[in-house]
């Protein structure tokens, strides 16, 4: 299917729909089916690394607006790796840029940026998500959900992170809301509901001193998860599970650059968590802290990650 | 219940010496010390530095807890009255539910810190109900004719409960469910008959005040401080996360909700409905509290 002309929603909104289904054949995999519509743009590299396929999921003009979605179903069938990459992290604006009409507050409803990924892998196969983070501008509303639902024997790292905003204008934590939802399935069973929400707009509760959400994300301007499933991610698991127990805090004087935790959850996988005071530190802690998947996908393929 | 009989239990409920374990708990708040993130504002600010880490606290508390608390008393109600609706029919099938609810809060729970707490402190709280909450032997009234059809009907329900929160602590033994907080607590305050927006408003009255028995012993803040923000700010802020969290559901006991192949339509009205967390720095603290090098907390 070839991109078509924007396709509105009953809301008027415009949604963009994606497929991705990938298989492997031996050494050699395929797609038989890479499908998008407006604002989401799939584009699938040549790979030269067996059995491992590529996607990188774009927006048209590099961001997203108030109203837009964005729904991308995902089939990794048995023995192939798919990793899922963007190009830049997503931003999240208030409203299209030259745009005077604001978004409204229609009951509950605040015109926010919806992405939706769901996936299914098969025993065997592997879905790799390693996109760069979300940035939500001033005054930005997102919501993503992402479920993977994952047969016994299958692999999966999701990564889901966001930053301050553009802090180059000096906005931290200015976006009016920020919500994610990711559920892991194991064989239909429900093994990990990792859902935030960020309110930009507390209300006041009276007589307590305000408290912006800035406050309460401080000092650290990049947040990051990462869940782990599956046989593929066996050798990492074991090697965070060493590193996270070498550590021991003493009392310490400054918040640490980068803060990071590790624990197991249900369907023996683990959800790591990490926090930096620059995204830039984020991005190399986890490059080098996710390295062992060099050998899931190899060297090349990883490289394109957190770049 | 008469409003009497609830402050009255209000009283018993609310005394610090229960044995809850909630004295070996401190929600975070050691391991924020130690990372050097609780005093940001400065180490002159004890005070903003508790109301803050509170607000924190209970605010997340009371959208990722709260509707897991309220399921779970609405679960006892249910079945304490008899007024029955499927598939809540049995105390068999009450028992399912409440493991259901039990598991969907541990998969919600995802740092291992936090999850080793919730357990600890939700049997000792069932142990608590059977221990000393339990109508004596001496105290019981003789059971023949001479009572009137309404006490009897009121013993009936307190054997009724009772049956089914040493059942669910069995199940918890026997390592069939977790027995996490939220839900035991439900189960106590439906047991003892507290209405659903008191035993919600209690339990994050509690976990605030939790919050500061662990900061006047970690220093954090001398003990008339706290007894001043017990009385000026939790309140407020109790109040309103209480009253924020009221409208979430854990989608267990509404067929709509959470469905492994739920409308894609909907899934987004589910988030907004659903619980969630709302502070992932308490999170990640919470999830590194095992690494401190000298702690006096479990968590």
């Amino acid at each position: 299917m070839a991109p078509t002309s924007p396709l509105q929603d009953d809301h008027g909104k415009t949604a963009g729909r994606g497929q991705i289904t990938i298989r492997s054949h031996g050494a050699d995999i395929s797609f038989p089916e890479l499908a998008y519509t407006y604002p989401l743009k799939l584009l699938s590299p040549r790979i030269v690394q067996d059995g491992v396929g590529v996607v990188y999921m774009l927006s048209y003009g590099g961001g997203l607006v108030g109203g837009d979605s964005v729904h991308l179903s995902v089939d990794v069938g048995p023995g192939p790796r798919l990793v899922l990459l963007s190009q830049g992290s997503t931003k999240v604006f208030k409203t299209r840029a030259g745009s005077r009409a604001a978004p409204t507050r229609a009951g509950n409803d605040f015109a926010a940026t919806r992405q939706r990924l769901d996936a299914r892998v098969a025993a065997g196969g592997a879905l790799l998500l390693l996109p760069d983070p979300v940035t939500c501008f001033r005054g930005a509303a997102y919501e993503q959900v992402q479920t993977l639902r994952l047969a016994a024997g299958a692999s999966a790292v999701l990564l889901d992170w966001y930053t301050a905003g553009r802090r180059a204008r000096g906005e931290a934590w200015a976006f009016a809301r920020y919500r994610s939802v990711n559920e892991v399935f194991v064989d239909g069973a429900r093994v990990a509901r990792d859902a935030v929400l960020l309110d930009g707009c507390p209300d006041a509760v009276h007589p307590l001193p305000a408290r912006a959400l800035a406050d309460k994300m401080a000092p650290y301007a990049c947040y990051a998860t990462v869940l782990l499933f599956g046989p593929l991610v066996g050798e990492l698991v074991g090697e965070l599970d060493a590193r996270f127990k070498e550590i021991s805090v003493f009392q310490v004087r400054e918040p640490l650059e980068v803060l990071w935790s590790l624990s197991a959850v249900q369907g023996q996988g683990r959800i790591l968590r990490v926090a930096g005071k620059e995204t830039e530190d984020v991005r190399n802690w986890l490059k080098e802290a996710l390295r062992a998947l060099e050998k899931v996908v190899g060297d090349d393929v990883y490289n394109k990650a957190f770049v | 219940m008469a409003d009497d009989a609830e402050s009255y239990l209000l009283l018993v409920l609310s005394d610090a010496n229960l044995p809850t374990g909630s004295f070996v708990a401190s929600a975070g708040l050691e391991s924020h010390v130690a990372h050097a993130v609780f005093h940001l504002g400065g180490p002159r600010d004890p005070m903003g530095a508790c109301i803050a880490f509170l607000r924190d606290s209970v605010a997340t508390y009371a959208r990722s807890a709260l509707p897991f608390a309220r399921d779970a008393q609405r679960i006892i109600m249910d079945y304490a009255t008899g007024d029955v609706l499927d598939p809540v029919s049995s105390a068999g099938s009450t028992l399912d539910v409440l493991a259901r609810l039990d598991a969907l809060y541990d998969t919600n729970t995802l740092n291992h810190v936090s999850r080793r707490a919730s357990r600890s402190q939700g049997v000792a709280l069932l142990t608590l109900h059977s221990k000393g909450f339990t109508r004596p032997a001496i105290l019981s009234p003789p059971t023949d004719d001479t009572l009137s059809s309404e006490a009897r009907n009121a013993l009936a329900r307190e054997k009724r409960v009772g049956t089914l929160l040493d059942e669910f602590k069995l199940r918890i033994r026997r390592d069939e469910t977790f027995g996490h907080l939220p839900v035991c607590w439900g189960l106590l305050a439906g047991a003892l008959g507290l209405s659903l927006d008191r035993g919600a408003h209690l339990h994050l009255f509690l976990h605030a005040r939790g919050v500061l028995s662990a900061a006047i012993r970690m220093n954090a803040i001398g003990p008339y401080a706290a007894q001043q923000l017990l009385l000026h700010a939790v309140r407020p802020m109790v109040d309103a996360e209480a009253s924020g969290a009221r409208e979430l559901r854990t989608g267990l006991l509404e067929p709509t909700l959470l469905t492994a192949e739920a409308d894609e339509v909907d899934v987004f009205r589910d988030a907004e409905q659903m619980p969630s967390t709302t502070w992932p720095l308490g999170e990640l603290l919470a999830g590194r509290h095992d690494l401190l090098h000298s702690r006096i907390f479990n968590s």
